[in-house]
């Protein structure tokens, strides 16, 4: 199907936002076509939330095109709510209104009606307890209020913030599997995060950003070198020569220490021959967004040189 | 085997200097303007009469009207200029004090402990009392900038030097005393709101017992703090003793507050959290209902306040009929601060205007949060969000004035008093003014939602203008900023539908400009 005569759940074209002198998004770019889950991935600050903003009409943008559900979010904002749930990054509730009360009052406001929901299941699967008042609640638990009012009816488009941030892993699995059986009914959802490895289970396509520009967008698969390993390791043998490895990059060796990063596809030859020369100690971590901003702004400059 | 309770104060110069970088603003404007207020009034006071017969015959008027003792106090010394000048500074105006005093306290006790920084503080190498006790010590050096002040311009302007050091004292003591009250109301509860409440509501006590015992029963203004404060007799026969019960009174209040504090969990209450209902009202559906319902408690206090208080001065108000009779009592009193009836409610009308500025200074954190971002993102549109605090805070004012209007005259009615026209229509009279400052407060939030500080200052500076010019004899257009001096005095003068009509007009245009500005910009 031709995806222009669909219509793209979310499309922006050169997205500029401006806070005084600030520039917050900078020429944005981000397609998110509709049934797919689409990662929103940048390191702190990079202007994720003010992007998910703008999109839900709560920022005016300086200039570009933004389209939500085939319409203006500036002008008809609540009319293209109601076919949406929000979670924002950082929950906050009213002190004073037990999370029950929240819940089924996000999903009255959304135009939907509790009782026909799903609301008393997701309580009970994300184990929150809705009598508690909202003050009374810790982080994680003020997020699945937010969670279970967005999960609970069929929305056409799911916007999630760094939804997980305060969630155990037990809760992050929860999450997991309500974001799998909304995509399989054909809902959107944009998921932005800083975590790669959460995206990486959960996203069809990904947009990188960075200080309000796209760094790389495009599917999982295409952006396999995202996902490269950071080993250190202290051999009791001889350091074996890795520098012609097929997948090892920043390879340095200092007397029995040895660190290097490598492609998922290098990890099988590496660890081989490491074992070979015995181990002593040995960490393998996976490397944090900003350092691949940083290698991806490296190369980028280098290259233009 | 219990161990008494050792408060952990480590840490507390830290949060002393954040305190008083926080307030920097805050508290030296505050205390400056009551410093000027009452420097204005002793400046001009001795100016308002030609002889020491003529402030004589003042002062007796004073005492001989109930309404205006239960609202300022009695001149215990008639022959004293000093005392006379401070009629409306003793009590009235520490009430200012001793409320901005608990602003401060919570501010940097419950507010904190609300939002979390106090844990986040909590959390490094401080003590778990060094919050609070950075909160009181930042009073006490407040408390003391305040009455040196006080002090030194009241001498400045003439008055004898003594009494001012002893009236310094007294608006000192009623800072340290407010101090104490927030510090035990912020223990009680776990939320920031019902901390405010039980202070505000405690001061009021204070006032009410003192304006009974000034009136009735003696012995019941030394029940009061705020009463001390008249009995101290600063510019008279001083009891330099009397000043100190103050500092007695708040040890024991944050003696109080320290035990309490070692008993209770950071984040909780004394008075436990009860657990909330597993689901919601269907009533509960939309932007309005959701500021109805969590302004509900807010509402219900401030109506309590507001009947009791109208019904204390209604009772009270009675003996001021004899009074009328005679013109230049009248127009002693006029000057003293409008009449009779008019006098109560032009200082109730202001304090009921807050009552606004609160529903749009929630809006303002409702925002700054998130929570309104949450709701903005559902089907409701940013009119209905905004409409909702709006009608809150308006219909809520207007609604407090009338409870005020009904108590004053079932008070009134009780007491015997002769007809003097309608109480109610006397209160309603006010309602259009306290729009204006509403819709003022509801202005500023949609300027940006960083402004939402200021909402607090329109009704105190209006209150200010007022007062400053009646002193000062500014220019008639100054003056005339003020919403509230176009309210004619009912019951003394006749409802006016000019002044009604025009200044619900002013509303009505900030209003709409409001909304054009809201809707235009960017939220959070």
């Amino acid at each position: 199907m031709d995806n222009e005569h669909v219509g793209a759940a979310i499309e922006i074209r050169g997205l500029v936002k401006t806070f005084g002198s600030f520039r917050a998004l900078d020429e944005l770019d981000l397609t998110v076509e509709p049934g797919e889950v689409h990662g929103f991935l940048g390191p702190n600050g990079a202007g994720k939330s003010t992007a998910i903003r703008v999109i839900l009409g709560l920022l005016r943008k300086d200039s570009g095109e933004v389209r939500l559900l085939g319409g203006d979010p500036w002008a008809d904002a609540a009319e293209l709510h109601r076919r949406l749930a929000y979670v924002p990054g950082d929950v906050s509730l009213w002190p004073n209104l037990s999370g029950g009360e929240t819940i089924d009052l996000l999903i009255r406001m959304r135009g939907a009606d509790p009782a026909t929901s799903r609301r008393d299941e997701l309580i009970e699967r994300f184990s929150l307890d809705p009598t508690k008042r909202g003050r009374a609640y810790s982080k994680g638990n003020r997020q699945k209020v937010a969670l279970v009012a967005a999960f609970a009816t069929n929305p056409d488009l799911l916007i999630l913030d760094e939804p997980t941030s305060g969630l155990d892993p037990l809760m992050e699995q929860v999450f997991n599997d309500c974001v799998a059986e909304h995509t399989a009914r054909g809902a959107t959802v944009l998921l932005s995060s800083h975590i790669l490895s959460e995206v990486d289970r959960l996203a069809d396509r990904v947009t990188i950003i960075r200080e309000g520009r796209v760094v790389e967008s495009g599917r999982i698969s295409d952006l396999r070198h995202l996902s490269r390993s950071k080993i250190v390791a202290t051999l009791t043998g001889a350091v074996p020569d890795l520098a012609g490895t097929a997948g090892v990059h920043d390879l340095s060796v200092d007397g029995r220490h040895l660190s290097c990063t490598v492609d998922p596809d290098g990890l099988p030859v590496v660890l081989t021959a490491l074992t070979q020369a015995g181990v002593e100690a040995l960490t393998s971590t996976p490397p944090t967004l900003e350092e691949l901003f940083l290698d991806a702004y490296r190369d980028r400059a280098g290259a233009a040189r | 085997m219990s161990r008494p309770y050792r408060p952990a104060t480590t840490g507390w110069p830290l949060l002393l200097r954040i305190a008083l970088r926080q307030d920097r603003i805050l508290a030296p404007v505050a205390i400056g303007v009551l410093v000027l207020m009452s420097v204005a009034s002793a400046a001009a006071t001795p100016g308002l009469y030609a002889d020491e017969a003529d402030r004589v015959h003042a002062a007796l008027a004073i005492n001989a009207s109930p309404a205006i003792v239960a609202l300022y106090g009695p001149v215990l010394d008639v022959t004293s200029v000093g005392e006379l000048s401070m009629t409306k500074m003793t009590v009235l105006y520490a009430v200012f004090v001793a409320v901005l005093f608990v602003v401060l306290v919570r501010r940097h006790t419950r507010v904190d402990e609300e939002n979390g920084r106090t844990e986040l503080v909590g959390g490094t190498a401080v003590g778990r009392d060094a919050p609070l006790a950075a909160a009181l010590l930042e009073a006490v050096v407040l408390a003391l900038a305040l009455g040196v002040l006080m002090a030194g311009g009241n001498a400045l302007s003439g008055l004898d030097a003594v009494g001012s050091l002893a009236f310094g004292a007294v608006w000192a003591g009623t800072a340290l005393v407010a101090s104490g009250i927030a510090a035990v109301a912020a223990q009680l509860s776990a939320s920031a709101r019902t901390c405010a409440a039980f202070a505000a509501g405690a001061v009021g006590v204070e006032f009410v017992v003192r304006a009974v015992g000034d009136t009735g029963p003696g012995w019941l203004s030394w029940c009061s703090p705020l009463g001390w404060n008249t009995q101290v007799r600063a510019y008279g026969d001083q009891r330099w003793w009397l000043l100190l019960l103050y500092p007695a009174l708040s040890v024991v209040l944050v003696g109080v507050a320290v035990t309490l504090r070692g008993r209770r969990d950071l984040g909780s209450g004394l008075v436990a959290a009860r657990p909330g209902p597993a689901t919601g009202s269907p009533r509960l559906a939309d932007a309005l209902s959701l500021s109805i319902k969590v302004h509900a408690t807010t509402i219900v206090l401030w109506s309590v306040a507001a009947g009791a208080m109208g019904v204390v001065f209604g009772m009270i108000a009675p003996g001021i009929g004899d009074l009328l009779d005679s013109e230049t009592a009248q127009s002693i009193i006029d000057e003293l601060g409008g009449a009779l009836v008019a006098a109560i409610l032009s200082v109730v009308a202001v304090v009921l205007s807050y009552f606004a500025v609160t529903v749009v200074n929630h809006a303002g954190r409702d925002e700054a949060d998130g929570r309104a971002e949450i709701v903005l993102a559902t089907a409701t549109s940013r009119t209905r969000w905004f409409a909702a605090s709006a009608v809150v805070a308006l219909v809520g004012t207007a609604w407090l004035l009338v409870v005020t209007g009904v108590g004053l005259w079932i008070g009134y009615v009780a007491a015997d008093g002769p007809g003097i026209g309608n109480l109610l229509v006397a209160a309603l009279a006010w309602v259009p003014a306290a729009w204006v400052v509403g819709a003022l407060a509801v202005l500023t939030l949609a300027l940006g939602v960083r402004w939402t500080g200021l909402v607090w200052a329109w009704p105190a500076g209006f209150l200010t203008l007022t007062l400053i010019g009646d002193l000062v004899d500014l220019p008639g257009w100054v003056k005339g900023l003020s919403p509230y001096s176009h309210v004619p005095s009912v019951p003394a003068d006749s409802w006016s539908w000019g002044s009604a009509g025009g200044l619900t007009a002013v509303t009505a245009v900030l209003l709409a400009v409001a909304w054009w500005r809201f809707r235009e910009r960017d939220i959070g």
